[in-house]
């Protein structure tokens, strides 16, 4: 019994056709695990390993080397926010802060499964939208602590209900 | 008389359905470059010359001339060669080739087609940061569109050449907009550079030959199949000919992607395009090729031009076109901690000025900022600094030690004024 299930094996058995080599497919195969499951589980990399020929070793230094892999569970949304030279200066910090507020209000009513996670996010290669955040893949340009308060009081209700 | 402010690349910019195959064909000479050359009234070696000619310069920081790049694929070996598109675009304040996958990405394509046909490659990968999801989306189906239409694949327009084209998405990590990182990473490893030589060219991908090229220096290569180096030589300079894409971002009322000739005024630019800074705002510092490029005083400013030279004769570069405008209420001090800390994570850790380099000057600011630090800590960034250059396989350690280095000559004073306060509390770490 696979741990992807049908969609997703099928999906990882096209990328190692895909590319010159198996070792080519590592990259794309974690993205649609974690598109699928929000993370990569251990027993992923082991069925990688033992199924489908991927080195546990050469998969693991790939997710420890790139910052969108999780070996660790996600929250429902993932707040990436920019904090590169534009977006600090157009008012990354203050709004950092506002989102960092907002989840520790949500987890103190709702427990560690509130719904946000914040990660203070190198670059996100959208510097005339600063200050700019990622909500998992949509991005939300022009993300100041208004429209933070806005999103996050729009959202929380809902996802957390 | 050239016009003065060319549409080489962003043809389609301001169309509806501006990425559609049909908007490019019909209002960007869609295709007709790959129609001439694989029909035949341009040969392969004409192609090259052409596009030497041109004086075309890689568009992705280096600068590197593109013809020339070419030829370096050593035309002996009948074996797989491969094209990259380098669409990876981490320099932090560019963000034009998503403005080109945005509104062009076909002529991306179509310039890789010409491109693979003048180094003999049939199979090409478009690298892309993983961070630009929608611009994925466009590249993909830009590429599915250009199949259905014959332009991609097996036997191009009767032509009996083959070409196939995939994407391919990054993880997250600066590192793989350097061309070998790029194709460490497409091997499925860590971002790592490679050693050179051997340069891709001669052994790339899978040790194969591998021509890596930026997103829009592809872009431009149709253009100059349709309207000759000659033309294209009507814009620019003498030694940066063409027009340039340039990512201007701060306290401006219009920041955006711009499409100028090289050599355009730096203040045009600000003025016209962009509409000048926010009100009650004025230059203190810019940025004028990236995050690793070093910082120009407004009085370096004065007069400046967007081109390689005018750049480098004020010791700085154009890199990218990223422009950052640091307006008068920044702090320095912090920008300089957020440029450090930005390269202290993204260095892949191979080479130990790199991976030590970036960490004690992010330690050293840590300690600046914090009022903690010792009273000679902008000698010793200067000192790290300087042994960060040059020594390590790849230029990332270069490109933090570079605008440390004009921080600390440059601006100082707000520097030291940190250390002043932190003496004047009797903070300092003895």
């Amino acid at each position: 019994m696979s741990v992807f299930g049908d969609g997703l094996k099928a999906e990882i058995e096209g990328f190692l056709k895909r590319y010159e080599t198996r070792r080519s497919a590592i990259l794309p195969v974690l993205h649609a695990i974690q598109d699928v499951h929000g993370w990569i589980k251990p027993e992923h990399i082991e069925e990688l390993h033992t199924v489908y020929g991927l080195d546990r070793v050469h998969v693991k230094e790939v997710i420890t080397f790139y910052d969108i892999y999780k070996d660790k569970p996600v929250r429902k949304f993932q707040i990436r926010y920019c904090k590169n030279i534009t977006c600090h200066m157009l008012g990354a910090r203050p709004a950092i802060a506002r989102i960092r507020e907002h989840i520790a209000a949500l987890d103190a009513a709702h427990g560690e499964d509130g719904a946000f996670s914040l990660e203070e996010f190198p670059c996100l290669g959208k510097c005339d939208g600063a200050p700019v955040m990622l909500v998992n893949k949509e991005r939300v340009e022009h993300a100041t602590v208004d429209k933070i308060d806005q999103l996050l009081t729009k959202y929380a209700p809902t996802v957390l209900r | 008389m050239a016009q003065d402010k060319p549409r080489i690349i962003l043809r389609t910019e301001g169309l509806a359905n501006p990425r559609a195959l049909k908007t490019y064909i019909e209002h960007a000479e869609g295709y007709t470059a790959i129609k001439k050359v694989l029909g035949g009234a341009v040969t392969r070696e004409q192609l090259i010359e052409e596009v030497k000619a041109s004086g075309l310069r890689g568009r992705g920081g280096a600068g590197f001339p593109t013809g020339l790049k070419w030829t370096f694929v050593p035309q002996s070996d009948t074996g797989p060669k491969y094209l990259i598109c380098n669409n990876d675009e981490s320099e932090p304040g560019t963000f034009k080739d998503r403005h080109i996958c945005t509104v062009n990405p076909h002529q991306v394509i179509e310039g890789m087609v010409l491109a693979a046909f003048a180094i003999k490659a049939n199979k090409g990968y478009i690298y892309t940061r993983w961070e630009f999801q929608e611009e994925i989306g466009y590249l993909v189906e830009a590429i599915k569109e250009a199949y259905a239409a014959g332009f991609l694949g097996k036997n191009i327009l009767g032509s009996g050449f083959d070409f196939d084209l995939d994407h391919y998405s990054g993880a997250g990590a600066y590192i793989c907009g350097e061309e070998t990182g790029l194709i460490s990473s497409l091997e499925g490893k860590k971002g790592q550079p490679k050693v050179k030589p051997p340069f891709p060219a001669v052994s790339g991908y899978l040790g194969r030959p591998t021509i890596v090229n930026n997103t829009e220096t592809l872009a431009n290569v149709p253009w100059i199949v349709n309207h000759g180096a000659k033309e294209f030589r009507q814009y620019g300079t003498e030694k940066s000919p063409g027009s340039k894409l340039f990512s201007i971002s701060g306290a401006l009322v219009r920041p955006g992607v711009y499409e100028v000739p090289l050599g355009y005024p730096f203040e045009r630019l600000v003025q016209e395009e962009c509409g000048g800074y926010l009100p009650g705002r004025s230059l203190q510092a810019l940025i004028p090729g990236g995050a690793s490029a070093p910082l120009l005083t407004p009085e370096e400013v004065k007069g400046l031009t967007l081109d390689y030279e005018a750049m480098a004769s004020r010791g700085t570069m154009l890199g990218s076109g990223a422009i950052m405008i640091i307006d008068d209420r920044q702090v320095l001090a912090e920008l300089l901690k957020v440029t450090i800390e930005f390269f202290a994570h993204e260095s892949c850790g191979q080479c130990t000025p790199c991976r030590e380099g970036t960490g004690w000057l992010n330690n050293i600011m840590d300690g600046v900022l914090g009022g903690t630090a010792k009273p000679d800590s902008v000698e010793r960034m200067r000192t790290v600094a300087k042994h960060m250059g040059g020594k390590t396989i790849c230029a990332l350690s270069d490109a933090c030690a570079m605008p440390v280095t004009s921080y600390v000559q440059k601006f100082s004073g707000q520097l030291q004024a940190y250390l002043a306060q932190a003496a004047a509390a009797g903070s300092h770490v003895k």
